[in-house]
């Protein structure tokens, strides 16, 4: 079973977070809510060849490799997330973002079918934290 | 009450790294002769240390007093560092003040791991909460498929492509071919670079790090000291750290480096041009690139100029122990790998690849990957004395 995937998001200052954080950077709260993040466009995508024909995970069952494709996909709520994707999906693809346990997964398009979560959020960014000497704008 | 004094390193040394250790060689093995050997490097008895830093992802149920107990070490300053990649320059940072503040006047600092493919993807499934939880389910398979988007990532804002990115391997293996101690040390070419096996697109096998077995050690001591030893030692001008600069919200390519860069060299009271080396932490071309930009040393920023220019042709002195890309990582001890060829190059000890005249060198240190990139950063500009 797979859920749209959510983000934390701190309710004082709207600061995302994902994976979960324990205090706000932002602001220092510790009470979050969860954010839908259902949908993102892929920014790049690797292949990672399996290292191992059947590998242990941490807790225990053993797994069968086969090659995984992986993807970095900006959120549309702003926030970059590590994601499994299916053969097809390539860079600049718009993808719909799921997550099957703490498994995030992107799949193609961008409709996210069920939205338990109430409407759709508008696109919200990371508010800036404070400065630090040297930092960029990204590209 | 004992004043302290300015921090000298007066050794250095490496446990040879090993691709496929005998089974009786361990974790410990490895940093004990690296212990051993620093201080036969230093002239430095075992009875006169009085400090003892660590960094090991493989030293667990122990601790660094149980290392310390192993060595017959008996110490007044004591730490393990957790720092991975940058665990050797947080370890130096500590010892420099330890020893100012007089709280120790010889220490040892060490860092070693017996790492191979199964040890290595254990230790990278449970690296932290986030890689077990979030990262070892997709599955990872450690960190090369993140930093393939970095590598991307820094591309695409550069324009650069493999045969730029070849440059950096092929640059660090012509020095390889001169250390004895390197796991590779035959010359590469352009086309073994290209055609070499892909690990995580566009990385290949030669921008990864062999994973190695080994040990590193240095000897720190007061200036005072120093002096009684003779003989050529290194000082430590000024070291700059920052970790979690930007809450993994940044693109891990415009880094903390960028950060640190103004008050490590005003610090230092020297410029980036002054330095005559530079050993910079390679867990891959790209964090090679990211540093030496974010740190001030490519001219009007063209990398790609750099890479080919500097570091291929004119073989600029980067990593001439042909750095963990040549020489291999031996997991905690890569942190401090760079600190050991700095040493030796300030000494003059470096033999067939001495850089004449070297009085003023760059050590970094970066790593701790939280979700995707690293986290940790740190710089030293280490001088030469006497």
């Amino acid at each position: 079973m797979s859920a749209p995937m959510t983000v934390a998001e701190c309710p004082t200052c709207g600061y995302l977070a994902y994976p979960p954080r324990i205090l706000c950077p932002n602001c220092g709260d510790s009470d979050w809510k969860r954010r839908l993040a259902g949908s993102g466009v892929v920014t790049e995508v690797t292949v990672r060849r399996p290292v191992f024909k059947r590998r242990q995970l941490p807790w225990g069952n053993w797994l069968d490799q086969e090659a995984t494709r992986l993807a970095a996909v900006q959120s549309d709520v702003g926030v970059r997330i590590i994601a499994r994707v299916p053969e097809g999906v390539e860079v600049g693809d718009r993808v719909a973002l799921v997550q099957q346990g703490s498994t995030a997964i992107a799949l193609p398009g961008h409709q996210v079918e069920a939205v338990p979560l109430g409407e759709e959020p508008a696109a919200r960014v990371n508010p800036p934290l404070s400065d630090w000497p040297g930092r960029q704008e990204g590209e | 009450m004992s004043s302290g004094s300015e921090a000298r390193i007066v050794g250095a040394a490496e446990a040879t790294y090993e691709r496929h250790p005998a089974v009786e060689r361990r974790t410990d093995t490895f940093i004990a002769e690296a212990v051993v050997a620093a201080l036969a490097d230093a002239g430095v008895d075992h009875g006169e240390v009085d400090g003892f830093g660590v960094a090991s992802f493989s030293l667990a149920p122990d601790h660094a007093v149980d290392l310390a107990w192993k060595l017959g070490l008996t110490v007044k300053w004591l730490m393990e560092d957790t720092n991975g990649g940058a665990s050797g320059v947080n370890m130096l940072q500590h010892a420099q003040r330890a020893i100012e503040a007089g709280d120790a006047e010889t220490i040892v600092i060490a860092a070693g791991d017996r790492m191979e493919k199964r040890e290595f993807h254990l230790m990278t499934d449970r690296y932290n909460k986030v890689a077990r939880d979030y990262m070892a389910p997709l599955p990872l398979n450690g960190p090369n498929a993140l930093f393939a988007f970095l590598t991307e990532r820094y591309s695409r804002a550069h324009g650069l492509e493999r045969e730029d990115w070849a440059c950096v391997p092929i640059a660090q293996r012509a020095w390889a071919t001169k250390n004895p101690g390197a796991v590779y040390r035959s010359p590469m070419t352009l086309d073994d670079y290209l055609d070499s096996v892909p690990i995580a697109p566009p990385l290949t096998r030669y921008d990864c790090v062999p994973i190695v077995s080994g040990g590193d050690a240095i000897v720190v001591t007061s200036a005072e000291r120093a002096e009684e030893l003779g003989g050529p030692s290194v000082g430590v001008r000024a070291i700059r750290s920052i970790y979690n600069p930007d809450q993994q919200d940044g693109d891990g390519i415009n880094t903390g480096f960028a950060a640190i860069r103004d008050d490590l060299w005003s610090a230092a009271g020297v410029r980036p041009e002054d330095v005559g080396a530079a050993f910079i932490y390679d867990d891959y071309p790209v964090m090679v690139a990211v540093q030496l930009g974010d740190l001030g040393l490519i001219p009007g920023m063209d990398i790609k100029r750099y890479v080919h220019k500097t570091l291929l042709e004119e073989g600029w002195p980067m990593n001439t122990s042909g750095g963990q890309l040549s020489a291999g990582q031996a997991g905690a001890a890569g942190g401090l790998h760079g600190i050991v060829e700095a040493t030796r190059q300030l000494r003059g000890e470096a033999g067939e690849r001495q850089v004449e005249g070297l009085e003023l060198a760059l050590a970094t240190g970066y790593g701790m990957v939280l979700y995707t990139h690293g986290a940790s950063h740190n710089a030293a500009v280490l001088e030469r004395h006497g």
